[in-house]
C-alpha cells in the first residue's frame, strides 16, 4: 500500500478555530485519538548473515536469494502504535495494594485501571518518501499489521527489533471521503527518574506530558492510502483529491509536501 | 412620498416683489395685438373660433394623415427618402464637425504645432501653413443694462428648472430606496426567522451571491443530499420565496396499502394538506418531507429489485410485497394532495397495519442514515479500482420478515390451540406456552450504541419465537422454534421442532421444516404417537386394578404400530382387538376392530366396520366419555 500525504503546521492559537472549520468541512464531529507510539529499530542478529559462501552463490535458490535480500536489505525504524484513553493516564495499576486504592479512590473511582497486559498494538511500517516525484505530495510505501496484546517487546525482539523510545500522540481525526485528516501533536513523557529500557507499564498523569513543540502547535496531516502504488491513475486521483483539499483549506492553512529526509525511517 | 420628504431640495421660488405694472402690460398688449382701438366683437369671435379649431399639432397631422393611406411601395419610397435625408444630415454634421476640428487645429498649431498637426486634415495642411492663424482676446463691447438683465433672468430660469429636475430625481430615488429598504428588511427578517428556527442558512455553492437554506439530509444518497439545498429568493415585495430550481413543487409521499384477498383493506394516512397560509417555514418543511419521501421510495425500489427471489415485484411507481397467501402490501409514491380514491378501498380494517408499516419504513430509513454517518466517519479503506458498493438499505426486508414471522406464529398458535382443544375434549390434560418474538429483548443493549439505534437494531436481527408444551404422557414434551431471517439467506421462516418422547426416544422430526403443512403433519404425528403410548401406558397401569375390582380380565393394549396409531390387545380367549387412533386438527377418532389371530395387519381393517367408534371435536359441548374411559370400556367388553 502507498500513502500520499500533505502536511501543515498549525499554531496553538489557531487550533480551536481550525477544529471548527474542519468539522464544518467534513460534516462530522472530531474523533479524539490518543496513541502510545513505541519506536523500534531493526538490528541484524548475529549469525544470520553468513549466507554468502563463496562460489556456491550461483547455486542459491530463488527462495534463498529473497531471504538474503530481506535479511541484508535496508534496516528500518518501525512504530508500534497502541490506542489509549485519557483515563488511562495517571491511573493506578491494578496490582497496587487495597489500602492505596481506597485513598486514591476518592479522585477517580469509576475508571478502570490501565492494564498494560490488555493494551492492543499495531505495527506501522513507513518507508522513506519516494524521491524525485514530480507531484507535490509526499508519497511513501506503508504497511500496517495487528500485533498481539500486552507486552510487545519480547515478540519484537524475537523479530529482530529493539526498543528505542516512546511518546504519545494526541489529536483529532476527521474523514473527508477518502482523505483522513489528523490534527495532532506529539507529547513527551516527563523526563523522570527511571529511563526504562522498555515500554512503560504505567502511564503518568496526562497533565505531566509536555508537548514536543514548546509552543504547543499542532501538525495537520492529510493522508490517502492507495491499495496499489503501481497504479499511476489511482495515484494521480489520490493526489488530485489532496490538491482539492489544499484548495479548500487555502484560506486557513497551507498544506504542503514534507521534507523527504525529515521522514527518513532508515536505520543507519 | 416626495411631498412628505422633508429635505429642502427644491429651490425656493421667491415671489416677484413688484408685479408688472399696468403700463408695461398695456405696452405689451399693444405690441402684440395692435391698438385697442381696432378691437371689435367680430374680430374677437373670429380669433376665438380660430383658437378652438386649431391645436398645436394640427399642422403636422394634416401632413401625416394622407401618409397613412399610401400603399407599401410609396411607403418604401418614402422610407428611402427619409433615410437619405437622415444620411444627408449626418454627413453634413460630420462635415461641420471636421471643419470645426480643422479650424481649432489650425488655431492651436501656433502654440503646439506637433499635437495640432495630428488632428489636421491633409487638405488643410496643403493649403495653409502651420501657425498661420492666431487668436487674441478682445474686450467685448459693453452690453446694455437691459440685455444683462435678460441674460440674468434667463439663466436664473434655467437654474431653477435644473434644480427642480435634480430635486425630482433625488426625491424619486429616495422613494425607490425607501421601498427597497423596506423590502430588504422584510427579506432579511424572514431569513433571520428561518435561521432562528434552526435551519442552516448558507451561501449557494454555485451562485455565491445568493442565500440558500439546507433542509436535506446529509447522509442521504448524493442525488437526494444535493437536492436538500434551495435558494432563498426575494420576491417582489420582499417576501421570502423558496427556489428549488427544477425540482417539482408538489408534495409527494409514500403510501402504504394492504390488500387482503384481492381487496384493498387498509391505507396509511397521508400527511394533511398544508393550510392556506403558506409560510416559508411551512414550505421548507414540505420540501424536506418531499425529499425524504422520494429518497425513501427510491431506496424501496432499489431494495425491491434485489428481492425478486422472494416474490417482490416492482412497477414504474409501485412495489408489491407478498406476505402470505392472501395478503400483500402495496407501496407507491403519490401526491399528498391527490384526492383519496375511496372507491378502491373496501374497508379500513388494516389501516392500523398500513400506518404501522409506513412509520416503520421511515424509521428504518432514518436508521440507515445513521449507519451511513457511522460508515462515513470511519477511516476509509485504501483507494483502489474497486468501487465501494453502497448496500441496499434494510427497509422492506425487516418489514417483510416481521410480517411473515408473525403470520407463521399466529398460524402455529391457532393450530396448537385447535389440537389442544381436541385433546382437552377427549379428556387429556396437557398445555402449551407460546413465547412470540422471544428473540427481541430490549434490555440487551450495548452501552456504546445510542439507544435509538440499539432499539432499531433489535428488529434487524433474526426473529425467533418459541412454543413449548407438554404432551399427554408425563415427561414428554415438545418445543417449536420459528426463525425468520430478514437479511442473510436462507430467507423465509423455518420451523425447528424438537420433541422429547420417553417411549420413542429415537423419534425426532426433521429439524428444519419450511412449509406450514409439513410442520402441521410432523406435530400431529408426534401427538398421535404420544396418545398411543399414553393408551398403552394407561392400559398396563389400570389392568391390575380392574381385575381386583370386577374380577374381569381387562385387555392390555400394546402399541403395535404406533406410527399408524394402531394398538393391539390380545385376550386370554385368543380373540384380539385392534384400536386405531387418528388425529387431525379438527378431531380425534378412536376405533376398535375385533380380529382373529395375533397380527392385526393380516386382515384389512377397512373392509370390516369398526365395532366401536368415538370421535372428539374441540367445539362439541355435550359431555362424552373421555378417551381413557372409552379405552377402558372397550377393554372390559372384551371379556
Amino acid at each position: 500500500m502507498h500513502e500520499l500525504l500533505l502536511f501543515a503546521s498549525v499554531p496553538a492559537h489557531q487550533h480551536h478555530e481550525l477544529l471548527q472549520q474542519l468539522a464544518g468541512l467534513t460534516a462530522m464531529q472530531p474523533r479524539h485519538r490518543l496513541e502510545r507510539r513505541l519506536i523500534f529499530k531493526a538490528y541484524r542478529k548475529p549469525g544470520l548473515m553468513n549466507t554468502r559462501v563463496g562460489a556456491s552463490q550461483d547455486l542459491q535458490g530463488l527462495e534463498l536469494q529473497r531471504l538474503n535480500k530481506m535479511l541484508n536489505g535496508g534496516m528500518f525504524y518501525t512504530q508500534v502504535v497502541g490506542p489509549v484513553a485519557e483515563t488511562d493516564f495517571g491511573a493506578k495499576p491494578s496490582s497496587s495494594g487495597d489500602a492505596h486504592v481506597s485513598i486514591s479512590g476518592l479522585e477517580d473511582q469509576s475508571s478502570p485501571p490501565y492494564s498494560y497486559e490488555d493494551q492492543p498494538w499495531k505495527l506501522e511500517f513507513r518507508d522513506i518518501p519516494e524521491a524525485g516525484t514530480r507531484s507535490a505530495v509526499t508519497a511513501r510505501l506503508m504497511a500496517s499489521a495487528t500485533l498481539p496484546k500486552g507486552d510487545i517487546t519480547s515478540p519484537m525482539n524475537a523479530w529482530g527489533y529493539s526498543f528505542i523510545t516512546e511518546y504519545v500522540v494526541e489529536g483529532d481525526v476527521f474523514v473527508l471521503n477518502d482523505i483522513v485528516i489528523f490534527l495532532h501533536r506529539v507529547l513527551l513523557y516527563p523526563t523522570g527518574a527511571q529511563e526504562s529500557h522498555g515500554p512503560r507499564r504505567q502511564l503518568p498523569a496526562y497533565r505531566e506530558l509536555s508537548p514536543l513543540e514548546r509552543t504547543g502547535s499542532y501538525v495537520l496531516q492529510a493522508a490517502i492510502t492507495v491499495q496499489d502504488g503501481g497504479n499511476q491513475e489511482m495515484m494521480r486521483t489520490a493526489s488530485q483529491h489532496l490538491f482539492g483539499l489544499r484548495e479548500q483549506l487555502k484560506s486557513a492553512v497551507r498544506l504542503e509536501q514534507a521534507d523527504r529526509l525529515s521522514l527518513d525511517t532508515r536505520a543507519k | 412620498m416626495s411631498d412628505s420628504f422633508s429635505l429642502p431640495l427644491r429651490p425656493l421660488t421667491e415671489k416677484r416683489d413688484h408685479p408688472d405694472t399696468l403700463p408695461i402690460e398695456i405696452a405689451q398688449i399693444n405690441a402684440r395685438w395692435g391698438s385697442f382701438r381696432d378691437i371689435n366683437e367680430e374680430t374677437l369671435r373670429a380669433k376665438i373660433e380660430e383658437e378652438k379649431n386649431r391645436d398645436s399639432w394640427s399642422d403636422e397631422d394634416e401632413t401625416d394623415k394622407p401618409a397613412e393611406d399610401v400603399d407599401t411601395t410609396e411607403q418604401r419610397e418614402q422610407l428611402y427618402k427619409r433615410r437619405a435625408e437622415i444620411l444627408q444630415f449626418a454627413m453634413q454634421a460630420h462635415m461641420e464637425a471636421l471643419f470645426a476640428l480643422d479650424f481649432v487645429s489650425l488655431l492651436l498649431s501656433k502654440h503646439t504645432p506637433r499635437q495640432a498637426e495630428t488632428s489636421m486634415s491633409s487638405f488643410l495642411k496643403q493649403v495653409a501653413p502651420l501657425g498661420s492663424l492666431n487668436a487674441e482676446i478682445v474686450n467685448p463691447p459693453p452690453k446694455s443694462d437691459a440685455a444683462v438683465q435678460d441674460v440674468k433672468t434667463v439663466s436664473r430660469g434655467w437654474r431653477v428648472q435644473n434644480f427642480n429636475a435634480a430635486a425630482n430625481k433625488l426625491l424619486n430615488s429616495a422613494t425607490r430606496l425607501e421601498g427597497e429598504v423596506a423590502s430588504e428588511t422584510k427579506y432579511w427578517d424572514e431569513v433571520l426567522s428561518v435561521k432562528e428556527k434552526g435551519w442552516k442558512v448558507c451561501r449557494l455553492p454555485r451562485e455565491r451571491q445568493a442565500l440558500g437554506v439546507q433542509y436535506g439530509f446529509l447522509e442521504a444518497t448524493p442525488i437526494f443530499r444535493d437536492r436538500g439545498l434551495a435558494a432563498l429568493r426575494r420576491g417582489e415585495n420582499g417576501s421570502l420565496r423558496l427556489d428549488k430550481g427544477l425540482a417539482p413543487q408538489k408534495t409527494r409521499t409514500v403510501r402504504v396499502r394492504v390488500k387482503h384477498r384481492g381487496q384493498l383493506t387498509g391505507c396509511s394516512k397521508l400527511p394533511e394538506s398544508p393550510p392556506d397560509t403558506v409560510s416559508v417555514e411551512r414550505t421548507i418543511l414540505q420540501a424536506r418531507d418531499t425529499v425524504y419521501e422520494e429518497e425513501l421510495f427510491h431506496e424501496l425500489m432499489r431494495e425491491a429489485r434485489i428481492m425478486g427471489s422472494q416474490g417482490v415485484t416492482t412497477r414504474q411507481n409501485l412495489v408489491r410485497l407478498p406476505i402470505s397467501q392472501e395478503q400483500e402490501i402495496l407501496l407507491d409514491l403519490v401526491d399528498a394532495d391527490a384526492p383519496a380514491d375511496d372507491a378502491e378501498t373496501e374497508s379500513t380494517e388494516h389501516d392500523v397495519l398500513a400506518d404501522g408499516l409506513s412509520h416503520s419504513i421511515r424509521i428504518l430509513l432514518a436508521y440507515a442514515h445513521r449507519q451511513n454517518l457511522r460508515r462515513r466517519t470511519q477511516p476509509p479503506p485504501a483507494l483502489s479500482n474497486k468501487r465501494r458498493h453502497t448496500p441496499e438499505y434494510q427497509l422492506l426486508r425487516p418489514v417483510m420478515a416481521y410480517l411473515q414471522h408473525s403470520a407463521h406464529v399466529r398460524w402455529l398458535e391457532s393450530f396448537l390451540k385447535d389440537i389442544y382443544g381436541v385433546l382437552r375434549a377427549a379428556g387429556l390434560q396437557c398445555e402449551f406456552q407460546a413465547a412470540p418474538f422471544s428473540s427481541v429483548s430490549l434490555p440487551r443493549m450495548h452501552p456504546a450504541v445510542p439507544k435509538v439505534e440499539a432499539l432499531v437494531q433489535q428488529f434487524l436481527m433474526p426473529f425467533e419465537s418459541t412454543f413449548s408444551g407438554n404432551l399427554v404422557t408425563p415427561q414428554s414434551s415438545f418445543r417449536v422454534k420459528i426463525r425468520t431471517n430478514p437479511v442473510t439467506p436462507p430467507f423465509g421462516s423455518l420451523y425447528d421442532i424438537s420433541v422429547d418422547l420417553p417411549h420413542h426416544a429415537h423419534v425426532q422430526p426433521p429439524s428444519r421444516v419450511g412449509l406450514q403443512s409439513d410442520a402441521a403433519a410432523a406435530l400431529t404425528h408426534v401427538f398421535k404417537l404420544d396418545i398411543v403410548s399414553a393408551i398403552a401406558a394407561h392400559g398396563s397401569k389400570s389392568a391390575p386394578e380392574g381385575t381386583k375390582k370386577e374380577g374381569e380380565t381387562g385387555l392390555t393394549w400394546e402399541a403395535a404400530y404406533p406410527h399408524h396409531g394402531e394398538l393391539l390387545a390380545l385376550s386370554a380367549t385368543g380373540r384380539s382387538k385392534k384400536l386405531k387412533v387418528t388425529l387431525s386438527r379438527d378431531e380425534l377418532t378412536a376405533e376398535t376392530y375385533s380380529m382373529r389371530g395375533i397380527d392385526g395387519h393380516g386382515q384389512a381393517a377397512g373392509t370390516k366396520p369398526p365395532s366401536h367408534s368415538q370421535t372428539w371435536k374441540s367445539e362439541q359441548t355435550d359431555s362424552q366419555p373421555s378417551l381413557m374411559d372409552f379405552v377402558a370400556e372397550v377393554s372390559r367388553e372384551q371379556s
